[in-house]
């Protein structure tokens, strides 16, 4: 049994009882969420505090811990895609590739060409949906309610056009093993034509509204500076690494589907701080946009799926496999071993958000605790893909 | 990574196909060797991607990912735990984001690493800690060279045949034969 640190007060569960154990004489105990706004969804936080400021901290999971890996090991891997939707709301399109990518790899299965373009334009669509959901509820954290407005006004465009391939508007399962389900048809082409201008015309709005407004300025430069030690020392990817000066996208250094093709920059900033991971999001978004214009223009036409695709009932064949892509967050994973049974005999998943959280209680130290709050956003958490 | 691991006490080396399988490399590592690998990939510039648990007829056979940073690339280092005492020396200290990676395996198969610095549930509820979701029964159990990747074979130790049918002749362990018994 553990013993109680404050015998006079109430004692709290066992995870803040276990922190409380290493506590300094004089400090505060203090929960953040599971229910609080600014952890976004239900990540909860165990800090020490000295004042108004960070002795120790550390985060505590599992809240939407669903079992992802287990539930993968009991259906067939065509049944386990929709799951793969539900990992990350944000850009469920990240995860639909790195399952389907890691089972295309274990089976040998060749992707027809157009179906690796709509694969790059609809995950891209969707990073820029998960950028503008970061961005508005970042802001919102730090005090400005009128972002999130316009965010979600672009998100919604982005999200009707989704719509009409994918069939929903969140929770995506639309790739296949071999391809996608469904043609980009003629509407949808136009629709997002119509949209890279329209967006193309928003950030320098957001730019001058926000990105240079001194309130943001002060609240996010200096602050949460992260080298590029503390990312190798966990694993930290995507912006996270990026706004420290590492350049470490995958679509340039794997060299995965088609992107070899394209004309785009990996941006990244020296900034290390909290200015620098807004940065290199704000500059993605452009970056995105010139990706997706550039596949609709080189788009091939053709079968979108590839002939002979395997059906729910396939089995993978023996072996192993591993393929990551870059996802929103950074470098989503997954690992597949399978014994040639009907299902597989493990599926482990690697988020990108669970490595980036894992160095926020170094970084947190000695900070104030209102600015924890905007270090804990500029990580850009999505808690049930932590979680998984 | 021959030149990389060159003196560490090995198990078993082989070169992958990257193109294949998403990896360069795999090492199986006795316990003993798991840090002092841990700390020379870090000095290569190498990051942890993942830990993950196996449950296999010879053990838990937990696998290390680490890749590069700005260059594409993975080396699967693993190790055996075996099932009657699942212990592996923790490598925390070396890379900190293996804290909650360790402790996740221990959650989901019960894998014990010994000198992590808070070996306690994150995923699973406290309540819950000892029911390790992701164990097989016995005879769901497959042998591990018939669901891993074997390889180039570039070192194997003498006697070590869980991952070949047949121990290989010492021929085969040139590159790296002297890195067995320095």
């Amino acid at each position: 049994m553990l013993q109680n640190a404050y015998p006079d007060q109430i004692a709290g569960d066992f995870y803040t009882e276990n922190f409380a154990k290493k506590a300094a004489e004089g400090s505060l105990i203090l929960n953040l969420g599971p229910q609080h706004p600014s952890t976004h969804g239900v990540l909860r936080v165990v800090v020490e505090l000295d004042g108004e400021y960070i002795l120790r901290a550390e985060p505590v999971l599992g809240y939407l811990h669903r079992m992802h890996e287990k539930m993968a090991e009991v259906k067939t891997a065509a049944q386990f895609i929709p799951n793969m939707g539900r990992v990350d709301y944000g850009q469920a399109l990240g995860w639909n590739w790195a399952f389907v990518g890691a089972v295309e790899k274990l089976g040998g299965i060749e992707v027809p060409e157009r179906a690796e373009y709509v694969r790059v334009i609809t995950s891209e669509l969707n990073r820029i949906a998960s950028h503008l959901l970061w961005w508005g509820a970042y802001l919102l954290d730090l005090g400005a309610f009128t972002p999130i407005m316009y965010a979600f006004d672009d998100r919604e465009k982005i999200l009707d056009i989704l719509q009409i391939p994918t069939g929903s508007r969140l929770t995506y399962s639309y790739f296949r093993i071999g391809g996608v389900a469904s043609d980009l048809n003629e509407d949808c082409v136009r629709r997002i034509r119509e949209f890279i201008p329209w967006m193309r015309s928003r950030l320098p709005m957001y730019k001058d509204l926000v990105s240079d407004n001194i309130i943001l300025r002060k609240r996010i430069e200096g602050i949460g500076v992260i080298e590029p030690d503390v990312c190798q020392r966990y694993g930290a990817t995507g912006p996270v690494a990026r706004g420290s000066g590492i350049a470490c996208d995958l679509r340039k250094t794997e060299d995965y589907s088609v992107f070899r093709k394209l004309d785009f920059i990996a941006p990244t900033s020296e900034l290390k701080d909290a200015r620098g991971r807004y940065d290199v999001r704000m500059i993605e978004m452009e970056q995105s946009l010139n990706i997706i214009e550039q596949c609709l223009d080189m788009m091939p036409e053709g079968e979108v799926l590839v002939k002979g695709a395997p059906k729910p009932s396939w089995k993978a064949p023996k072996g192993e496999s591993y393929f990551a892509v870059e996802g929103a967050r950074g470098k989503i994973g997954v690992h597949l071993v399978s014994d040639g049974g009907k299902n597989l005999y493990r599926c482990k998943l690697r988020a990108p958000g669970y490595c980036n959280l894992s160095l926020f209680a170094e970084v947190s130290q000695g900070t104030i605790l209102a600015d924890a709050v905007a270090i804990l956003g500029s990580l850009d958490l999505i808690i049930p893909e932590i979680d998984r | 990574m021959d030149a990389l691991l060159k003196g560490l006490p090995l198990t078993y080396l082989a070169a992958c196909d990257y193109r294949k399988t998403g990896k360069n490399w795999q090492a199986i590592l006795p316990a003993s060797s798991l840090v002092a690998a841990a700390q020379r990939l870090f000095k290569a510039g190498y990051f942890l991607e993942d830990i993950g648990a196996l449950d296999c007829v010879e053990g838990y056979v937990v696998t290390y990912h680490f890749a590069p940073f700005e260059t594409a690339g993975r080396v699967a280092i693993r190790a055996i735990a075996p099932h009657a005492k699942p212990v592996l020396p923790s490598i925390a200290h070396v890379f900190h984001g293996a804290e909650w990676h360790e402790r996740e395996t221990r959650d989901f198969h019960g894998v014990v690493f010994e000198g992590n610095p808070n070996l306690v549930p994150l995923l699973m509820d406290p309540d819950m800690a000892d029911c390790f979701p992701l164990r097989k029964d016995e005879k769901a159990r497959a042998r591990m060279r018939d669901i891993l990747e074997i390889g180039e074979v570039r070192f194997c130790a003498p006697g070590f045949d869980l991952m070949t049918p047949e121990a290989p002749a010492e021929a085969a362990a040139k590159p790296a034969g002297d890195a067995a018994t320095a």
